[in-house]
């Protein structure tokens, strides 16, 4: 593994839901440590290749896969991977804030209990680490036995970030991680998008959402990776028309 | 000079107002027809401790001779005899079904589904004198030839046809209650690494607590109150058991096999109607329980 390589690289990714083909020969690689937005707009399969990267469309019935992905030089569909430890070096961030129905520092905990972690001191410091990483320290610390459902939307969300972050994952993955939260919380999430220094990849409808936070933007339109490069250039100089159409507002 | 306030009140239009009135009376008419069961059971038990049988008998005794010459009522024996069948029903009941509502709604394919959830479904519509039936010629002569016991005829054998009833509908109602656990919640598992078994473990069954509770205590309430069952396979024995292999008279078999040969207004007839408002009150207290299981695994 060379520490300077892409930290996710795709090579001729094909992938079929049945007889669809969802998407067409992907080919992406992914710097460290830096915000890669994914836009396009409904359908165009750039949440489908955001849940290829921790192999959450396995659970889509007559899913199938051609080409390689590989995750910090590891194999993420190769015959000796599986499922769950790529998922434990990838966390996840969904659409809508979805803690568990239990106490904010149960929800942190779940991830590091799962591999082990049992001792309540070392729990402790990994809520509190956690938190802190997602900014949500201050906010929570002294009621971390409270159900984490009676957060608002923007908390709730950031201790589902927290979570993630609980397993110290290589990368996060965000999906649409601000459409259900209101313009404060959002800001509040896309602040710490921008200031986390962790490698992440989010999709996002919202185009000034991916001009802000990400360093890479790739713009998937049918199923295809249109054009992928610097943000600054996707936004200002696209090289393609159908780039520029989309961010222009002129369909999507 | 400010406005006055008005009181902002949506208006009915007749129809409305009609069709509000109807469902009123419906509401009214449940109510009251609950109440004046109610009050038709206390006045009818109340015969029974004006001719001669003090509380404490009724409560405490296990004697229950209604025929004899100086009749004894004391209910102990049959409250004892349900309450112990309804526990061993319970006991074997229970993790048959929830077993069954994993299965069904976590692990089956939906094929799998498609086919055992409607058979399982269909097993609580057999009626209870076909499952009574099975107790009498088939599991009781069993029991008794291979465990060598003196009848096949008690609460072991109610226990297991009484959880033959309950099994499906502690499944069917488990099931509706793990599939209601939100999608979301268990992708998030996942998605932090969680295999299947941790996840139905840690988040499902956790998640779906209030609803698999209230199950298993309808279930419970459901053998409770069966009597064809008990009347036909749990002896009829009005004693306190020492074993499982015991006979017992749990209560609605003593009300069913009684009920229709004493002479209205006797002491007996209303010491009937003592045993069914003890029924009544041990069924209401079974159905607060589950209320309350219910929300306080909701507010965890």
């Amino acid at each position: 593994m060379v520490d300077d390589g892409p930290i996710i690289s795709a090579r001729n990714v094909d992938f079929f839901y049945g007889s669809f083909h969802a998407l067409k020969g992907i080919n992406l690689d992914m710097a460290k440590n830096e915000v890669t937005a994914l836009i396009g707009p409904s359908g165009c399969g750039k949440s489908t290749f955001l849940k290829l990267l921790n192999r959450m469309n396995d659970f889509v019935p007559g899913a199938r896969l051609s080409g390689e992905i590989l995750i910090s030089g590891r194999s993420v569909y190769g015959p000796d991977s599986d499922p769950v430890s790529i998922r434990r070096l990838v966390g996840m961030v969904f659409q809508r804030p979805n803690p568990f129905p239990k106490s904010i520092y149960d929800n942190i905990c779940y991830g590091p209990r799962l591999v082990g972690v049992k001792k309540k001191c070392d729990l402790d410091i990994v809520v509190e680490k956690a938190l802190l990483a997602a900014a949500l320290w201050e906010d929570v610390k002294d009621k971390l036995g409270k159900s984490a459902l009676e957060l608002s939307g923007g908390q709730q969300q950031r201790v589902c970030i927290a979570r993630a972050l609980a397993l110290n994952p290589d990368i996060l993955l965000m999906d649409e991680p601000t459409s259900a939260l209101d313009p404060i919380a959002t800001a509040k999430v896309e602040e710490w998008i921008k200031s986390a220094g962790l490698s992440i990849v989010i999709v996002t409808h919202n185009m000034q959402q991916a001009a802000r936070v990400s360093d890479h933007t790739a713009f998937f339109y049918m199923g295809e990776l249109v054009e992928f490069g610097p943000t600054m250039e996707i936004f200002t100089r696209p090289r393609e028309v159908r780039t520029e159409n989309y961010i222009t507002g002129r369909f999507g | 000079m400010s406005p006055e306030a008005v009181l902002l009140k949506p208006k009915l239009s007749p129809t409305e107002h009609g069709a509000r009135l109807f469902f009123l009376a419906c509401a009214v008419v449940a109510l009251g027809q609950m109440f004046l069961i109610m009050l038709f059971l206390f006045k009818e038990s109340l015969g029974l401790f004006t001719s001669g049988t003090s509380l404490k008998e009724f409560f405490f005794s296990v004697n229950w001779y209604p025929t004899y010459d100086s009749p004894e009522f004391g209910s102990l024996a049959l409250v004892v005899g349900s309450l112990t069948v309804t526990f061993f029903s319970t006991v074997l009941a229970a993790p048959i079904g929830l077993s069954l509502a994993v299965f069904l709604a976590c692990l089956a394919g939906r094929t799998t589904r498609e086919w055992v959830k409607p058979a399982v479904e269909m097993m609580a519509g057999i009626p209870s004198v076909v499952l009574g039936f099975v107790g009498l010629v088939v599991v009781a002569p069993l029991m008794q030839d291979i465990l060598d016991i003196p009848t096949g005829l008690n609460v072991l054998n109610a226990s297991v046809i009484l959880a033959l009833m309950a099994v499906p509908s502690i499944a069917s109602l488990g099931e509706d209650a793990l599939s209601a656990v939100p999608g979301e919640i268990q992708d998030a598992s996942y998605a932090l690494g969680a295999t299947k078994w941790e996840t139905i473990w840690r988040i499902t069954v956790p998640a779906a607590m209030s609803g698999l509770s209230t199950a298993v205590i309808l279930g419970l309430g459901r053998a409770l109150g069966e009597t064809l069952v008990v009347l036909m396979v749990a002896g009829g024995a009005a004693q306190i058991p020492h074993s499982i292999f015991d006979s017992v008279r749990p209560l609605t078999a003593t009300l069913a096999a009684e009920m229709g040969e004493t002479a209205i207004d006797s002491p007996h007839y209303h010491a009937l109607f003592a045993l069914g408002t003890i029924l009544f009150l041990l069924t209401l207290a079974f159905n607060l329980l589950a209320y309350w299981l219910g929300r306080y695994w909701r507010r965890r």
